[in-house]
């Protein structure tokens, strides 16, 4: 067989570097088509991994294994960018603007690149361990990482917001690099509803960890150290969202606050695997 | 909330709990502590603390009960005083949130109109705005933005309302409210319900289960049996599936088979009966001759003593070991009844000796085999349900506080500086941007009808 997972996901590695260097010669050099190819390549590359997760399921069967490719630490970043550059696209989609790809389609390149450089990450399909064969994994996985994957645009958007904030004051011209950037309105409003989309889905990620938690140990929540830092980063996001609705907090500190945010989910989903130990311990083959 | 005049005259107790410092302050000191417990590893002993971390941090430890941080006194402290934080905000929301939800947006004028940020306005001439192409204007706002209130009267004309979402405002009360009720169901679970254990041989009955925290027995007020356990692994030798036969007993009488998986655990009675380890178990039978010329086999597991009485001989199991040179071997305890005794390997196809006294015994190992001790975590959580109906209520909060606007689109016929004006305004307290695109539909339908003229 030639045509394996593994060959379509690696491709989608590059296509991925590939798109996020486009989205940065768009932004700096102001090219409109290269703009426009940026999206090409992310859509393409988006297709190439969608055919290469569905390609891994299949393959899981032919193994006699059979499961959803959500199960270890190479499925998850894979899958980890692929909500990524979903996320994105369907923000460009909605505010067109193509400057915020070279903010966002790092994130996804970098899953990517981790996943299938790192000699830490393991490609390989193994079967699921006991506790991990419950249809809840799939519906806590998917849900987690739709929370993870906004969270990481909303970095993006946080840094753009503090890039756009630094260079704003010597450098408004609508051609310049600075100046090409959505406006901090937009960019503080886009962060924001990023920022609640993300919550939202961290909150229903936990809540469908509970669930299973709760079935296969008899107990929703064992302060596991995976369980206390999802806690860590929902507690930062929600005094996101409060600071800005009661306090009338906006951006700058929203940014800020959105980084912060985003290094504990990083933390949450690496530091925890391998600093501390845990139940979600097979998250880091 | 904006300070007000009424604010300073506030008892400051209620003050400080309602303040939103205090709410922001929280998270953040939650967020901070929380991170102590997974950095310092929890349930160890004080040994294990003053050995790891020395006798400073030891001393911490233990007065800061960070062997068990999230139980701890300040750490419970801090949720509780989250709680009444909450509570007390919420409550002090209430008639802000009332007079938003009761204000009538039928009580505007047509100035007020003209200053939202979403309006349009259009310049009719006289007669013109008959009463058919009022009708038309009428529909045509019905079918884009809802069915309308209307009021006559304001400013010499006619004032439309559409208004969708008022109730969103109390989806922050839902939000808070299920925080609160995850909170109780979680207390609830840990005063009228337990967690604990039991390890059972197959075949093997019992009515207790053991208690994590106390290691007291629990009776469970019915019994239960393990009628097998199975074990299967992978080809690359990964555990593919951990599976224990269970039977439920109601005074001796079966009522319930289950097998049990690790994530399809048996409840009965509100006591669930989790899959949580298992331990596989040797048993061996040795022969014993004795020069006498009495012969006797007995059946060996381990952690019993066997006894043969007319001997005053005890067997025992201290070691297994399935393959030593092709064979299974089994070192075998024989005491005096005393307490004292020898110990000796016994291998499969041959015979060892013992003697004592004038008698010699020689023993043989017939047969060995392995059985299974499953492990069972056993858990019975009342509060189990509030929990869930928080979390429920917390995810529907959330998707009204974050997605449910309340919207307004008005519309306002009459004469206005010497002329007939239609003015069509509108607002949202969120989402703004799909509001605005759909605002300029409503605009630009109304264009249409009153370009036509």
């Amino acid at each position: 067989m030639n045509l394996s997972s593994s060959y379509l996901l690696s491709l989608t590695t590059f296509i991925y570097l590939g798109a996020a260097a486009l989205y940065m010669i768009h932004w700096i050099f102001r090219v409109r088509q290269v703009g426009v190819l940026a999206t090409v390549v992310t859509v393409g590359g988006f297709l190439v991994q969608t055919a290469g997760i569905i390609l891994r399921w299949t393959e899981s069967y032919r193994l006699g294994y059979g499961h959803a490719p959500l199960s270890n630490l190479y499925e998850s970043l894979v899958f980890f960018s692929w909500v990524t550059i979903l996320v994105y696209l369907v923000i460009e989609w909605r505010v067109k603007r193509r400057v915020i790809g070279a903010f966002a389609t790092p994130f996804a390149s970098l899953a990517m690149a981790y996943a299938s450089f790192s000699p830490k990450v393991a490609d390989s399909i193994e079967p699921l361990i006991p506790a991990l064969q419950s249809n809840w994994l799939l519906a806590h996985v998917i849900t987690c990482f739709l929370g993870y994957a906004s969270f990481a645009v909303a970095c993006g958007l946080g840094i753009m917001y503090l890039v756009k904030m630094k260079g704003a004051h010597h450098d408004e011209k609508p051609e310049s690099v600075i100046g090409s950037l959505p406006r901090l309105k937009v960019l503080d409003d886009l962060m924001h509803q990023t920022i609640i989309f993300g919550f939202l889905w961290l909150s229903v990620g936990i809540i469908t960890g509970a669930v299973w938690a709760n079935q296969a140990w008899g107990t929703y929540w064992s302060w596991d150290p995976k369980e206390t830092w999802s806690l860590i980063t929902w507690f930062i996001y929600a005094t996101a969202l409060h600071a800005r609705f009661v306090r009338g907090w906006a951006g700058q500190r929203i940014a800020w606050l959105s980084i912060i945010g985003f290094l504990s989910v990083i933390f949450t989903y690496f530091g925890v695997n391998f600093l501390l130990s845990g139940l979600h311990s097979y998250g880091s083959g | 909330m904006k300070k007000t005049a009424t604010y300073s005259q506030e008892n400051p107790v209620i003050r400080f709990f309602s303040s939103v410092h205090l709410a922001i302050f929280l998270l953040i000191a939650l967020a901070v502590t929380s991170i102590i417990g997974t950095i310092i590893p929890q349930g160890q002993s004080q040994q294990f603390y003053l050995d790891n971390f020395g006798p400073t941090m030891s001393k911490l430890t233990k007065i800061l009960h960070l062997n068990d941080t999230y139980h701890s006194w300040w750490y419970l402290s801090l949720l509780a005083l989250f709680s009444t934080n909450l509570i007390v905000c919420t409550l002090k929301r209430l008639p802000f949130t009332l007079k938003l939800f009761k204000k009538d947006n039928l009580a505007v004028s047509s100035d007020y109109l003209t200053r939202m940020p979403y309006k349009r306005i259009w310049r009719v001439k006289d007669g013109v705005l008959d009463n058919e192409l009022m009708q038309k204007l009428l529909s045509t706002f019905q079918k884009k933005a809802g069915s309308f209130q209307k009021k006559p009267n304001v400013d010499g004309g006619t004032l439309f309302l559409v208004e969708k979402g008022k109730w969103s405002y109390w989806g922050l009360y839902g939000v808070h409210l299920s925080i609160l009720i995850i909170f109780l169901g979680a207390v609830f679970g840990s005063f009228y319900g337990f967690k604990g254990r039991i390890m059972l041989m197959e075949g093997e009955t019992t009515d207790h289960a053991v208690r994590f925290d106390t290691a007291a027995p629990i009776p469970l007020g019915f019994s239960i049996r393990c009628d097998h356990f199975f074990v299967s692994f992978y080809d690359n030798g990964a555990p593919k599936e951990f599976r224990s036969d269970l039977t439920i007993l109601e005074k001796g009488k079966e009522v319930l088979h289950k097998a049990i998986l690790v994530n399809d655990p048996l409840e009965y009675k509100g006591v669930t009966f989790y899959q949580a380890s298992y331990q596989a178990i040797p048993e061996v039978t040795i022969r014993v001759a004795s020069s006498t010329g009495i012969q006797r086999s007995f059946i060996i597991p381990a952690f019993q003593k066997v006894s043969w009485p007319e001997s005053s001989m005890t067997l025992a199991l201290l070691k297994y070991i399935p393959n030593i040179h092709g064979v299974p071997a089994a070192r075998i305890w024989i005491g005096d009844g005393t307490g004292q005794g020898h110990a000796l390997w016994v291998l499969q196809g041959r015979t060892e000796k013992y003697t004592r006294g004038d008698t010699t015994y020689e023993l043989s190992l017939v047969s060995a085999s392995e059985r299974y001790m499953t492990g069972l975590q056993v858990k019975k959580d009342p509060g189990v349900w509030i929990v869930w109906l928080g979390c429920t209520a917390l995810i529907l909060g959330f998707a009204i506080v974050f997605w449910v606007p309340h919207r307004r689109s008005w519309l306002w016929v009459g004469p206005k500086d010497g002329e007939t004006q239609v003015i069509l305004s509108g607002q949202t307290n969120k989402n703004k941007i799909h509001f605005e695109k759909d605002f300029r539909e409503l605009e630009d339908s109304i264009n249409s009808v009153l370009g036509n003229q």
